[in-house]
């Protein structure tokens, strides 16, 4: 055994007795200093190293690190039992104090049913398409086979721009400019902005949104517009969720439906929101009247297709049971940070 | 439109119950929309028989009985003086629920003194039936046990209903008829009329000078009158669905107006100077005083019914105030008619004046129930207020319309409506429906639709008939098919999305306006004059009357209200539609993002973290995070000046590739209206931008570094004018070798330096080699060299 061996042997029993003693950060410390510091014992005797028989330093070696591991072993163990002595005294963070929050967005409710309706027709190959807001008479009425003096032109149901244009006052333009511009087959929705002359009340605004639907090809029928009405249903409101159609009429399909969904509050036994009946009307569709068609420059012995219309606001209020409509515009974020 | 029950009765035997009858109506177009029934008995009372009657043990007034309802047999305890066996009583069943105005009650299982009763036999009035209480209903001996005594006394049911304006045939208890008498196959039967015409002509009692606006106008005249209250029935009709009763002339001709369709008006003869009526235009300037006392100034484009001198009527609207009928009449001229309905329709626009008559001339009257309905009122007239007819009728006619004829291809049908509905239904339906059917083969048939059927012009109306009448609900359900008709690129929903997705995803709440907004809020955004605003012709009130230019004016209503209410921590946003009438400006209709911060970001925490404010940075910040999420890099923030809607000195535009595509800052404190509140960060950015940038976005590879980097910091005192961005644009130009980059890690002024106008800023340099690790000297000296430049020509003094 060398000097070297004994050194470090010697000074790790010693370094062991003061750490055993030790009564206060600063003892631990100064061993530290002692033994490991730059100045201290360990690093004096690395210098030494080099006077080592070469087939001893190995051994050296071995035994200096072994020897500055348990001295650092001992500090250690007396840090701890200093510290655990004092345990009761270091508190630590208060764990329950108010984390710091993230800021989360939150879609608006016209957005998150409109986005799920442009998702569930997307999945049956429909394409989302637009058009102007500023319409002119002939997209939103003429071509769509509206009488000249059919009420909904009306100065009282319609707004009109000084210009003579209107305010669209439903998405159904946007077929006909798509199917300007569009050879056949068309399958498209268009989500958007509506306007119509009423005074604001709970489900009335000066505009809504609509989607409309479109799909034009060979052979479509009114089970094909059931099937895909029936199918947006499900994906809508859940699996238990029928439809029912009702004769009804628009300038721009023949034939014409409302369509219902059984009352998605009480599942059809009658309620507040469905009067009663088991039923809520959801919109108009129907098949694309032949007028249109031909208006458009598709034959209408080659071409048939169904066309349908969803208003977004009604669909959140009934999904999100929001009683007025005028919250959707108020803007509270107390109201929009619940969705 | 408004349909009593037992009206309806009378032209088609209605072998259903009321909610049977509104679920066959609402499945053929008829929407039934509100049902009244005047019927006081409740559903679960039975006509029953009492088969055993004893005194009750412990009582001297009441008796057990035991009752039969023709399936079971109940005891029930009863304290009526005549509830003898045998006889067959109206039973309440357990479960029934009696609405009473003392309050609602409902039949229970009980004991009565100890002895059990399963029900309750009623009198009359408990029914509310009559108000007989005396004791127990009687009922009939022929009555069947079982049956509902509801359907017994059921009363009169008031349906409302709507009508949709392609079939005005409805608008009549008959036309109601005609399509019941389809759903529930029974007969459709017309009144019978019999009337005694007088053979006397009178070719002159009706001139038709219009005969465009005037196709038929049938006139009656009936001397000798006496007018008064009519009589009980035509009141009640009348009051059934909704009409009041004013007299017995005038009754009749909305009774028949009810009933047929046909709307009628009557004339005081005595009131028509020369006795006699002129359909005419009316002269420009002629004026009428109408029967609810408001004038009128008309034009050659309103029908009237003149005498010789002047307007009697505005044709198919209302009749005018100088020739109604009143006590005094004695003689009247009645008017059946049929006007053009675009005239009709014009006239009740312009005029503002709408009643049943106009509503129904609009919307098309049967060309050939003109005739039927004349001869009806005439005799109800005879019948209710006496008289004679003085003349026959004068009738004044253009030809009768051709009925359209339609060739219907079965299989086109089929098609058409997706189900296997085969030829011979189709002829039954369209024979149902009382249209004329021949020529049929194989394929095809041919249908005339009569002259009330004026929306049948088509196959595809005859398939909407077939749909309406076989039910909706027998249209099958398929698997869902179609095309893949366009490219997904081509959709136009996906690119607002993607931006309303990004800012939600960074902290926001969007919000949604009215796009319809007052000028003064328009005009808040000071980039917009009048003259840009896209306006209204019609707005509902003037203060609401133009097309938002943009988000701003909206959006500091939003804010208002929600400070209002206490919201201060608001981090909100809109993305919508702007409209401006000015094409130097922007375009026509544009998206634009609005982004608002204002409050605490930590207002959950506490101490000085809860007070920190939103400031512009903030802002700018969420404004480079969406820039840098679209892969927009060629942006800068430059100080904007002279904007009103910003705090001189808190606002900056935005520019992408030199082009200004927005601007953020502090709202000018003139629009802050609300109390105790944070500053208010608002940026406006043209979504095109982000539609631009969003179509090109493409995230090519870069290798990561294999070489480490090395930092140096500089720091300088420079001018307070100069900017950040104007030493980082000064570094970027010096072409500094292997700088990668440059960051801003401290600004510092204290009063010292703020005396002299100064700053100091200090920058951290990164350098780096793709190819290698940078000796120190090479570095050294490209600082050297950098720090050089900065002196002389920045005229920065270097620290």
């Amino acid at each position: 055994m060398n000097k070297i061996i004994e050194a470090i042997n010697q000074a790790v029993g010693e370094a062991q007795r003061r750490a055993a003693s030790a009564t206060a950060a600063a003892d631990i410390e100064q061993i530290r200093i002692d033994y490991l510091g730059r100045n201290g014992l360990f690093p004096e005797l690395s210098r030494q190293m080099g006077s080592v028989p070469p087939e001893e330093r190995k051994d050296t070696g071995c035994a200096f690190n072994a020897g500055r591991q348990a001295i650092q072993q001992a500090m250690d163990d007396a840090a701890a039992k200093l510290t655990a002595g004092k345990a009761e005294k270091f508190t630590g963070i208060d764990v329950t104090l108010p984390g710091r929050a993230p800021r989360t967005g939150h879609r608006h409710p016209i957005s998150q049913l409109a986005d799920e309706c442009v998702a569930i027709f997307s999945r049956l190959g429909f394409t989302a398409m637009e058009g102007p807001e500023l319409e002119d008479v002939y997209h939103n009425f003429d071509a769509l086979n509206t009488p000249a003096d059919h009420p909904s032109r009306d100065l009282q149901d319609t707004f009109y721009l000084t210009d003579g244009r209107i305010l669209r006052s439903q998405t159904s333009p946007v077929q006909i400019r798509v199917m300007e511009t569009h050879e056949p087959p068309v399958r498209i929705v268009a989500p958007g902005r509506v306007f119509r002359r009423d005074t604001p009340d709970a489900t009335h605004g000066m505009n809504f949104h609509q989607i409309e639907g479109l799909y034009i090809d060979r052979n479509v029928s009114l089970a094909d517009l059931k099937s895909v009405l029936q199918y947006f249903a499900r994906e809508m409101f859940g699996k238990d969720v029928k439809i029912r159609l009702r004769p009804h009429f628009f300038p721009f399909t023949e034939p014409s439906v409302e369509y219902d969904f059984s009352c998605v509050v009480c599942g059809g036994k009658g309620c507040n929101v469905c009067k009663n009946s088991g039923w809520i009307e959801i919109a108009g569709a129907g098949m694309v009247d032949p007028n249109v068609l031909k208006t458009v420059g598709y034959d209408p012995e080659v071409w048939s297709g169904y066309a349908f219309g969803l208003g977004i606001e009604r669909l959140a209020m009934l999904r999100n049971h929001i009683p007025d409509l005028r919250l959707l515009y108020d803007n509270d974020v107390r109201f929009l940070q619940q969705f | 439109m408004n349909i009593s029950r037992e009206w309806l009765n009378q032209y088609v035997a209605l072998n259903c119950d009321d909610a049977t009858l509104c679920r066959k109506l609402t499945t053929a177009g008829i929407e039934v929309e509100k049902v009244e029934s005047d019927s006081t008995v409740p559903a679960g009372v039975v006509a029953a028989r009492i088969l055993d009657r004893q005194v009750h043990p412990n009582s001297d007034h009441l008796s057990v009985c035991q009752v039969s309802d023709g399936k079971e047999t109940l005891q029930i305890v009863c304290g009526a003086p005549n509830c003898d066996a045998g006889r067959i009583v109206p039973l309440a069943k357990i479960g029934t629920e009696f609405h009473t105005e003392e309050g609602d009650f409902k039949i229970k299982k009980s004991k009565l003194r100890g002895v059990e009763s399963s029900g309750m036999m009623c009198s009359a009035a408990e029914l509310g039936i009559s108000d007989d209480n005396s004791g127990l209903m009687i009922l009939d001996e022929s009555i069947a046990l079982g049956t509902p005594i509801a359907d017994l006394y059921r009363g009169d049911t008031r349906i409302e209903v709507e009508v949709t304006p392609n079939r005005p045939d409805w608008l009549s208890m008959y036309g109601i008829a005609r399509d019941v008498s389809c759903l529930l196959n029974e007969k459709a039967t017309l009144p019978e009329v019999k009337l005694e015409e007088s053979t006397v002509a009178n070719d002159a009692l009706v001139t038709v000078e219009a005969p465009d606006l005037c196709p038929r106008y049938i006139g009656r005249l009936i001397k000798n009158v006496k007018i008064g209250p009519s009589p009980a029935w035509l009141v009640k009709r009348l009051e059934s669905v909704g009409l009041r009763a004013i007299n017995n002339v005038v009754d009749v001709t909305n009774f028949v107006m009810m009933e047929l369709g046909q709307p009628l008006h009557a004339f005081d003869l005595a009131k028509l100077s020369g006795g006699r009526v002129v359909a005419r235009r009316a002269k420009d300037g002629e004026k009428i005083t109408t029967l609810d006392g408001r004038n009128f100034t008309l034009s050659s484009e309103n029908l009237v019914i003149a005498d010789d001198t002047k307007p009697m009527a505005l044709a198919g609207i209302m009749g005018g105030e100088n020739s109604c009928v009143s006590d005094t009449t004695t003689d009247v001229l009645l008017e059946s008619a049929v006007f053009n309905a675009t005239n009709i329709r014009f006239s009740s626009r312009r005029l503002g004046i709408s009643t049943d008559a106009s509503y129904r001339y609009e919307r098309g009257v049967d060309f050939d129930m003109a005739e039927f309905a004349s001869r009806r009122a005439a005799q109800l007239i005879l019948e209710t207020a006496g008289g004679v007819q003085a003349c026959a009728p004068c009738e004044k006619s253009a030809d009768r319309p051709a009925e359209p004829v339609i060739v219907c291809r079965f299989e086109r049908i089929r098609n058409l409506i997706g189900t296997p509905t085969t030829n011979e239904e189709m002829v039954d339906i369209f024979r149902k429906l009382h249209l004329k059917v021949d020529e049929i083969t194989e394929t095809s048939c041919r249908v005339t639709a009569p002259l009330f059927r004026l929306d049948l012009t088509r196959e595809a109306d005859l398939a909407e008939e077939v749909a309406r009448i076989n039910g909706l609900d027998q249209v099958p359900e398929v698997p869902v098919k179609g095309t893949v008709c366009h490219p997904v690129t081509e959709d136009a929903y996906r690119k607002l999305k993607t931006i309303r997705d990004a800012v939600i995803d960074a902290g926001f709440t969007e919000c949604v306006n009215y796009s319809i907004i007052g000028n003064s809020t328009a005009l808040t955004d000071g980039r917009f004059d009048e003259n840009d605003l896209v306006k209204l012709a019609n707005p509902l009130s003037p203060e609401v009357a133009v097309m938002r230019p943009s988000l701003f004016g909206t959006t500091l209503g939003t804010v208002e209200r929600n400070i209002a209410h206490g919201n201060r921590e608001l981090a909100i946003f809109e993305l919508g539609k702007a409209f401006c009438a000015n094409p130097e400006k922007f375009p026509e209709e544009r998206f634009e993002l609005m982004l608002l911060l204002s409050g605490h970001p930590h207002a959950e925490r506490f101490s000085q973290e809860a007070r920190v404010e939103y400031d512009f940075f903030d802002l700018k910040g969420e404004i480079e995070a969406l820039f840098a999420r679209f892969g927009i890099t060629r942006y800068r923030f430059v100080k904007l000046e002279n904007d009103n809607r910003f705090e001189p000195g808190f606002a900056a535009k935005i520019e992408i590739d030199g082009k200004v595509v927005g601007a953020a800052g502090k709202i000018a404190q003139k629009f802050v209206t609300w109390r105790n509140a944070s500053g208010v960060y608002l940026a406006q950015i043209e979504a095109q931008a982000f539609f631009d940038a969003e179509r090109y976005v493409r995230r090519e590879f870069k290798a990561l570094p294999q070489f480490p980097a090395s930092n140096r910091d500089v720091a300088l005192l420079a001018s307070a004018d100069i900017t950040h961005a104007e030493i980082t644009e000064f570094i970027r130009r010096s072409h500094v070798a292997n700088l990668e980059s440059v960051k801003l890690f401290d600004v510092f002024s204290d009063e010292k330096l703020a005396k002299e106008n100064l700053c100091s800023m200090a920058y951290t340099l990164t350098f780096r080699r793709a190819d290698r690790t940078l000796t120190d000297a090479e570095i050294n000296q490209a600082v050297d060299k950098l720090r050089e430049r900065l002196e002389k020509e920045l005229k920065l003094t270097l620290r």
